[in-house]
Formats: structure tokens, C-alpha cells, sequence
């Protein structure tokens, strides 16, 4: 750094420090990181005590079914209690099994799309549709307004914090007159408006890696192996999206227009690329890729066998059922006792592998307007962070789905576990309790290739506009 | 008058000149027709695809063969939301509600699929409608054509020199207002034409019954909105000594009006009433079922008192002797004593949904642009409070449904033999079909009477500071 760098950078910041207003604004930002930070660790917080309330339920629920092994059968409540714990028949139907998908330490920081989709089901052994479409109570007010989180205050505040201190960096000294005392300096204008960005890119960047660090270290330890690739990247997202705002307020500024246009200029960019742009690909991906979810509205009816006093019918269910399931088949008594309950089984299973396809039809679907959407990440830097934010927090869309495929692979178990016995009529012993289906989310890697790229698209357009501005504020400026 | 409107026409004539103005008013005179066609488009698709099932549902219902009433009623049916042709004005909380629930008997279904879940994270950054160009947008233009109304007089000195030809500060006051509000009249214009077309084309089918008087309520209420933001604006630049510092209060003013302050109330009031989860709301229902609402009276203690009760009633010793099917009467009983569980379990819902709401309705007291977004999308029909209403209704269809499918089944069947009794098509046609109309827009804005007392609030305020200002102001100094 040379001398006149150094004189530069100490002018700077003597005119930042004296500016009340502006070091007003920095800690206005600051006090809502924070506040960012304690709204998101508390929506989180309060989804992981549902958590444990959830699985409370449960536990509560299968001591009972246990506890009633060992009782002694006195009131007819009690032994319907040991039915249900035992008998097969009843259990297949009634015992709730939670599948949880546990929120990513940094959830919090990035709430995404958590407070929109389910992140627990109960499931038993009925019919898997019948159980996965029922949403999560939420107000759907609150839905719409979005989450004050820490993605918030870094995809829409920092830009406006950042065309806040840069709009008149030439402008400025134009309007106040000092611009003549500038040039006759030995150094260029390019150089010093360079400078000046420079110093409030650091300030300004600081502020939000500072915000981000407090983030990062009050959700969760970032030097946990899972955590610790997550929080560089989310770092490094921090800088290259302020990079990107930097970039554009310097191609602004490079017109060298008054400050008034200045202003509107970049407000204007700032509403179009937050606002304009995302509500428009909204709009045409909802009409160019229409969805109706009344398709799978009617997976969730409750039907069972038409005559289900006619044997006849039950027994064609239960064959055409095990011609899937070979390996339920050869009890002696198959149709002779628990005929209905296994028809029952069947039925339903036979039901949801029916509509299993109009299910994945629609997933389709929907990864259809994500990919199309996606094309356009290139175009909106805003976007595309917010969804790598999410990414990194595991709060996207695309980690529902993968859930939902694991609620799927989850539900198999359940009833291989009780079709077993409830085809081979055997009871559930209490020893069978040690040994439950459990839940399990496949360890699912976040795609970094993917993720680097979108950074990489971000930096790519801080490089474009920033090269833009590089070489516009040259032209004539020896006017 | 006649010196107002030759103030107005000179304003109008330099707004014109100016190039950003005009493309950013071209830009929102292109954003609402294409939030237009797009709401119409997805308004159509839907609507069509929404008929179309519900129809099929229908069919369904009324051709499911002959069986046994209780039967029926778990085979129950579907229902789905309209979408009202206003709702392409604005959307609403329409993308975040639910679109369709099941009906059967026992259990309350909560509505599935909010549109919502079909769209990856970038759908929270809101989507086009014509209620966001209006809300967020049109202000930014009316701050761009507004802020220097006056510091551009008093920087370059004509200011001084209109003074000297005796025209009062509130006569060029009014005359910028009346100005700004021409020049947006002209650019909303034809939008207002389109939304009348497709709202007289469309209003006949629609759930909505009164859409004329909501068209007038949606103009008044951007009309005043619209006013207040120009007010606001050339009282800022009255008062402002540069045209950058004006430039800079209305942009942070806009930002924290439009912006930050919605989330920030409603994140807040999310933090003060907290919700209860689907899985503990619906374990507090079972249990009440299971134990009864007052945690003794068990469902078999509920069944032994109903019996004991008809057959005191009708002197009898047992229940086969009853000249109706007992069955079908303790059915329809324990469904009422459900609707009684599920009504106090869901009013202690609603009334969390309604203090969080409420939070908001008075934040809107601070912020005439949260009266605007509440008021637009209640006269839009997307509003919590229409929203309430449609599942109110559903709920009674339901009832309606199960309650003709107990009472034929007490009525026609007999005790013990379940499957000795089918009904057929003529009982199904005996339920109606769904149809939901929603409530008037003056029944639904006495919901809303915070929002409407705090616009004429702003209303007042801004008319004094005009009036003060413009009073106090010496033109030497101006």
C-alpha cells in the first residue's frame, strides 16, 4: 500500500467516522442481524421442542403397549390395551411411528422453506398417501410474510446498506464542490473512487462476516466436521454476493451522474432484482408449469373393500396382494383367521403402490419449476443466494422431497414389520419391542458441486458489472 | 383553481421531461398488464381445473353404488377452494391456505396443499400481482416524481420568484398534488379498464357476490392509498432543505414502511402467541374423545348414559326394542359430542391465529401501508377472515352430510345387522351439492375497522401537516 493509499483510506475514515448517521445505520444493521439471529434460533428452538413433544407422544405410547405385557388383565380397557400391543391385527393400524427430519444447526440462520413443509410424520401401517399430505399447523399470514432470518438480513438489508454509503462516492464531491481539488491530484479519479469502495467494502463486509460469525458460532459449533464446510461456504457466499452489490454501485456511480440519480438508480436495481424479477418468474412458473394438487387430493379418500362381508373379495385382495409380497404367504391359516384385517392390509398396500406413480408424477412436477427456475440464477444474484443459503442449511426444497422419500422407504418398514406377523399369525411378542422399525434419514451429502457453482455465478456477475463500471469511469474523464 | 391547474399542467409538463419517470412509469404500466394476464391465465387454469374435479367429486359421491350409510359417510367427499376473480388482484394469503380437504365422518380434516409447496424458496420473495405494483411499486414512482418538487424550486431560486407573484405555498402544494395524482391517473388508467373487463366477464360464476361494490372499495382504498404517498412525499421536499436529503428520507421511510415493518410485526407476533403442533393439537382432540372434555366421563360412560337415556325415554328395556336402529342415533351422537371437542379445540386455535392477527392490525395504526395490505386483500376475498368463513362452511356441509347419513341409517337399518342394509343413489342425492359464496365486503370490513380508522388517521395527519407547513412557512426563508 503506498503513501497516497494510506492518506486516502486515513480521509476515509475520518469522513465515516464523523457521519453520525451513517455509523447509525451500521449498528441499526447490526441490531438486526442480531435480532435476525434470536428470531430464527427461536423458530428453530421451538420446532425442536415439538420434537421432543412429538417423540414424548411416542414414547408414552409404546410404554403403554410394553407396560400392558406385564399388567394384570382387570377392566376391559386393559385388555383392549394388550390387544392392540399384541395382537397384530389391531397394532398394524394403530401404532405411530415418527419420522423426524432433525434441523441442520444452522437451520436457524436460514429458515428456507422449514415453516412451510412437515418436518415430522406419524406413521402407522395404513396406507402411506392417507398420512403424508396433512400439513403442519401454521397461520398462513405469517406464512406469506416470510421469516426475519439471517439469510434476510444478508440477501435484502446489506445491499441496501451498501447503496446507502455508495451512491455518492463521486457524486458527492461533484455536488460539494471538491471535486476540482481531487483532480488536480496526482492521482486519478478512477483510483480514488477505487480506494473509497475498497475501504467500505471492508467496513461494510466486516460488518456482515462479524453478523455472520455471531450466526455461525451462537447456532452451532462450525468446527463439527458437518458443520464446518457449511460455515466456510457461507462466509464466502457473504462476501461474493456484497462483491456483487459493491460491483453494481460502482457501474452506477460510474456514469457519474448526480447523486439524486445515483440514488434511484441503484434503489431502483435493488427493487428489481429482490422484488421485480423473483415475482415475475414466480408468476410464469406457476402458469407455464400449472400444478393441481386436487390429483392428489383423492390418494387421501379412505376406501376400503366394496362387500366387505363377501369372503369371496377379501381372499381375491389378499392373493393379489401376496402375488407382490411372496414372502407373506404360507401360514396355514391365512384366510381363516384376521381375514378382514388382511384384507384390510392389503387393500391399502395395494392402494398406495397404484398411486405411487401419480405421487412421483407429481414430484416431478415440481422438481420441473425448480430446474426451470434455477436457468435463471444466472440473471438473479439475490436468488440465487437465498437458495444457496438454504442449501447450506439444509431448508430447501429439495431436502422435503428427499425426506418424503425416506418417509417412504421408512413406511416399508413399518408394515414388512407387521404384515409379517399379521400374515404368518403371529402374535407381537414383548421381546419383538427391543427390536422396532426406526427412522432414518439417509445421510445426504449437500451437493457441493452445485453450490459452488451458484457461487461461482455470483462472482462472475460481481466480476461483469465491476469490469462494466471499471471501464465506463474512464471514458472522458479528462473532460 | 384556475392558478392550481396552471401549477399542476407546468409540474406535469417537467415530470415529462423526465426520462427516468417515463420508463419507470412504462415499466409499471407493463408489470400490471402482465400481472393482469397472469392472473388471469392462472385464475382460468385453476378455476377450470377446480370445476372440473369438483364436479368429478360429485359424480363420485352420487354414483358410489349402493351401501351401508356409515359407509358412505367415510367415503365422505372433497372440497376445494375456489379462487375468486379478484383474487388475481391480489393473491393474497391464497398461496400459503390449503386448496382441498377431505370430508368423512369422526374426524376433521385440516385442509392440504398450500400452493406454496410446489415452488422452491425463491416463491417467499413474494410473486407479480397487481397489488404489489400498486403497494410497493407505484410509491417508489411517486417518491421518484415527488421528492424534488420543492428543493428543486428552492435550489434553483424559482421558488422565490413564484412567491414574489403572489401564489400562496398551499395553492402550489396543492397544485404538485394534483399533478402527481393526474399523472398516475393517466398511467392507471387502462389497467383499471382490464381489471373491469375480466371482472364484469367472469363475475357470474364467481364466489364472490358483490364484485361491483368491491371494484369501487379497491379504488377508493388505492385512491387514498396513492394520496397519502403523494402527500407524503411533496410535504417531505416542502420541508426538506436539498433535494438529496428529501430523496433520502421518503427511500428509508419507504423501505421501513413497506419492507422491514410487515415482517418484523408479524415474526414478532409469531414469538408472542405461539402455535401449538398438528400432532399435540390433534392428541388433546383423541384424548378428549378418548376421556371426554372433562376428563372423566370415558366414550364407553358417554354410550352407557345415551343408552340408559332412550331407553328411559321411550320406557323400554333394551335397545333392539327402540322402533329405530340405535346405532345410527349413538353414531350421530358421538359425532356431535366429537363437533363439540374439535369446536373447542379449534377455537383455542383460532383465537391464537386471531391475536397474532391482531397484533398486526394494530401495528397497522404506525403504518398506513399494512392497512392497505390487509384491507386489499380482504375486498380480494384472500384475506384470514374469508378464509374462516370457507372452512366454517365446509365444516357445517360435513356435518350436514354425516348427520343425513346417521339419521337414514337409525331410521331405515336395524340393530346388529350392519350388513343387512344398503341405501342407494337417492340418499346421496339428498345431500347437495357444495357451493360457497363468500361474505359481503361490508360484513367482512367489520373485521377490519382498525385498518379503515387508521387510514382516515393518516388521512388527518398529513392534511394538518400540509396545511401547518404550508402555513408556517416565510418564503424569504423558503
Amino acid at each position: 500500500m503506498d503513501r497516497s493509499t494510506r492518506t486516502l483510506i486515513r480521509y476515509e475514515w475520518k469522513t465515516f467516522y464523523r457521519n453520525r448517521f451513517q455509523l447509525l445505520m451500521l449498528a441499526v444493521i447490526f441490531l438486526f442481524g442480531l435480532y435476525a439471529i434470536y428470531y430464527g434460533k427461536s423458530e428453530i428452538n421451538e420446532q425442536r421442542q415439538t420434537i421432543q413433544a412429538v417423540k414424548a407422544l411416542e414414547h408414552n405410547e409404546f410404554s403403554a403397549y410394553q407396560a400392558s405385557f406385564t399388567e394384570e388383565m382387570k377392566t376391559l380397557e386393559q385388555e383392549r390395551a394388550h390387544d392392540i400391543a399384541s395382537r397384530p391385527a389391531y397394532a398394524w393400524y394403530r401404532h405411530g411411528y415418527h419420522a423426524i427430519l432433525l434441523p441442520h444447526d444452522y437451520a436457524s440462520l436460514a429458515i428456507g422453506q422449514r415453516d412451510l413443509f412437515r418436518y415430522y410424520y406419524r406413521l402407522t401401517g395404513m396406507s402411506l398417501h392417507y398420512q403424508l399430505f396433512e400439513n403442519e399447523l401454521a397461520n398462513p399470514v405469517n406464512l406469506m410474510a416470510g421469516n426475519f432470518d439471517l439469510s434476510f438480513v444478508m440477501v435484502y438489508l446489506f445491499p441496501l446498506l451498501i447503496i446507502a454509503f455508495c451512491y455518492g462516492l463521486f457524486s458527492s464531491d461533484k455536488e460539494n464542490g471538491t471535486l476540482p481539488l481531487l483532480q488536480i491530484q496526482p492521482i486519478g479519479i478512477r483510483r480514488i473512487i477505487l480506494t473509497r469502495l475498497g475501504f467500505y467494502f471492508v467496513l461494510i463486509t466486516g460488518l456482515a462476516l462479524l453478523i455472520s460469525l455471531i450466526g455461525l458460532f451462537s447456532a452451532g459449533n462450525p468446527f463439527k466436521p458437518e458443520n464446518l464446510l457449511p460455515a466456510i461456504s457461507w462466509l464466502f457466499g457473504v462476501v461474493v454476493y456484497n462483491a456483487f452489490w459493491f460491483g453494481l454501485i460502482f457501474l452506477i456511480v460510474s456514469f457519474r451522474k448526480s447523486s439524486s440519480f445515483n440514488a434511484i438508480t441503484a434503489v431502483g436495481c435493488w427493487l428489481l432484482i429482490l422484488i421485480v424479477v423473483p415475482a415475475i418468474l414466480n408468476v410464469i412458473v406457476t402458469t407455464k408449469y400449472p400444478m393441481s394438487s386436487t390429483s392428489l387430493a383423492s390418494l387421501t379418500r379412505r376406501t376400503g373393500l366394496e362387500n366387505e362381508d363377501v369372503e369371496e373379495e377379501s381372499r381375491e385382495v389378499i392373493m393379489e396382494f401376496l402375488a407382490h409380497k411372496p414372502e407373506l404367504a404360507g401360514s396355514d391359516s391365512l384366510i381363516k383367521s384376521n381375514m378382514l384385517p388382511k384384507a384390510y392390509a392389503a387393500f391399502t398396500t395395494l392402494k398406495d403402490m397404484n398411486s405411487q406413480q401419480e405421487v412421483d408424477h407429481y414430484n416431478a412436477q415440481v422438481l420441473n419449476r425448480n430446474v426451470w427456475t434455477y436457468r435463471f440464477h444466472w440473471l438473479n444474484p439475490a436468488v440465487n443466494m437465498q437458495h444457496i443459503l438454504t442449501q447450506i442449511a439444509q431448508t430447501d426444497l429439495k431436502t422435503f422431497l428427499y425426506f418424503q422419500d425416506a418417509l417412504a422407504d421408512f413406511h416399508g418398514k413399518i408394515t414388512d414389520f407387521y404384515f409379517t406377523r399379521l400374515f404368518w399369525d403371529k402374535p407381537i411378542l414383548q421381546e419383538d419391542y427391543s427390536n422396532l422399525p426406526t427412522f432414518e434419514m439417509p445421510k445426504k451429502e449437500i451437493q457441493w458441486a452445485a453450490l459452488w457453482l451458484g457461487l461461482g455465478k455470483i462472482a462472475l456477475g460481481a466480476g461483469v458489472v465491476f469490469f462494466l463500471g471499471f471501464i465506463n469511469i474512464n471514458k472522458g474523464i479528462s473532460r | 383553481m384556475r392558478l392550481i391547474s396552471l401549477i399542476a399542467w407546468k409540474e406535469i409538463k417537467t415530470a415529462l421531461r423526465e426520462k427516468l419517470v417515463l420508463a419507470l412509469g412504462g415499466i409499471i404500466v407493463l408489470l400490471l398488464g402482465l400481472s393482469l394476464f397472469a392472473g388471469y391465465l392462472n385464475y382460468e387454469q385453476q378455476q377450470t381445473i377446480i370445476t372440473q374435479t369438483q364436479e368429478v367429486k360429485r359424480q363420485e359421491w352420487l354414483n358410489q353404488g349402493d351401501k351401508h350409510p356409515h359407509i358412505a359417510a367415510h367415503y365422505g367427499t372433497f372440497v376445494f377452494k375456489p379462487k375468486t376473480v379478484l383474487s388475481l388482484f391480489d393473491f393474497g394469503l391464497d398461496t400459503y391456505t390449503g386448496t382441498s380437504v377431505y370430508l368423512e365422518a369422526h374426524h376433521q380434516h385440516e385442509f392440504m396443499f398450500r400452493p406454496a409447496q410446489d415452488h422452491s424458496s425463491m416463491i417467499r420473495f413474494g410473486e407479480l400481482s397487481a397489488a404489489l405494483v400498486l403497494q410497493i411499486l407505484m410509491p417508489l414512482l411517486i417518491i421518484f416524481l415527488a421528492f424534488a418538487s420543492f428543493t428543486r424550486e428552492r435550489e434553483s431560486g424559482t421558488l422565490k420568484l413564484l412567491m414574489s407573484q403572489g401564489v400562496s405555498f398551499q395553492t402550489l402544494t396543492w397544485g404538485k398534488i394534483l399533478a402527481y395524482g393526474a399523472i398516475l391517473a393517466v398511467f392507471l388508467f387502462p389497467f383499471l379498464m382490464g381489471i373491469m373487463l375480466i371482472s364484469v366477464g367472469e363475475f357470474q360464476q364467481d364466489a364472490i357476490p358483490d364484485v361491483a361494490i368491491r371494484l369501487l372499495l379497491f379504488a377508493l382504498l388505492y385512491g387514498v392509498y396513492l394520496f397519502l404517498f403523494i402527500a407524503f412525499s411533496v410535504w417531505v421536499s416542502l420541508c426538506s432543505s436539498t433535494g438529496r436529503n428529501a430523496l433520502l428520507t421518503l427511500l428509508s421511510s419507504w423501505i421501513f414502511l413497506a419492507i422491514l415493518m410487515p415482517k418484523t410485526v408479524v415474526n414478532l407476533s409469531e414469538n408472542v402467541y405461539q402455535l401449538p403442533s398438528m400432532r399435540e393439537f390433534k392428541a388433546a382432540i383423541e384424548e378428549d374423545k378418548a376421556n371426554g372434555l372433562d376428563g372423566k366421563s370415558t366414550r364407553s360412560i358417554r354410550m352407557a348414559r345415551l343408552e340408559k337415556e332412550y331407553l328411559e325415554k321411550y320406557g323400554m328395556d333394551s335397545v333392539q326394542q327402540l322402533p329405530f336402529n340405535f346405532e345410527g342415533v349413538s353414531m350421530q351422537a358421538g359425532e356431535e359430542y366429537n363437533n363439540k371437542i374439535y369446536d373447542y379445540h379449534l377455537g383455542k386455535l383460532r383465537k391464537i391465529f386471531q391475536q397474532q392477527n391482531r397484533l398486526g392490525s394494530m401495528a397497522s395504526l404506525f403504518n398506513p401501508f399494512l392497512s392497505v395490505q390487509h384491507l386489499s386483500m380482504a375486498l380480494s376475498g384472500t384475506d384470514p377472515h374469508t378464509f374462516i368463513h370457507f372452512e366454517d362452511e365446509v365444516e357445517d356441509y360435513r356435518r350436514e352430510l354425516v348427520r343425513k347419513m346417521n339419521n337414514d341409517m337409525a331410521e331405515n337399518s336395524h340393530y346388529g345387522e350392519f350388513y343387512g342394509y344398503k341405501a342407494g343413489s337417492e340418499l346421496w342425492a339428498e345431500v347437495e351439492d357444495f357451493s360457497y359464496q363468500t361474505p359481503t365486503a361490508l360484513a367482512l370490513l367489520k373485521h377490519y375497522w382498525i385498518e379503515v380508522i387508521s387510514l382516515a388517521f393518516w388521512l388527518g395527519i398529513i392534511l394538518l401537516l400540509i396545511f401547518y407547513t404550508n402555513r408556517k412557512l416565510k418564503p424569504l426563508y423558503g
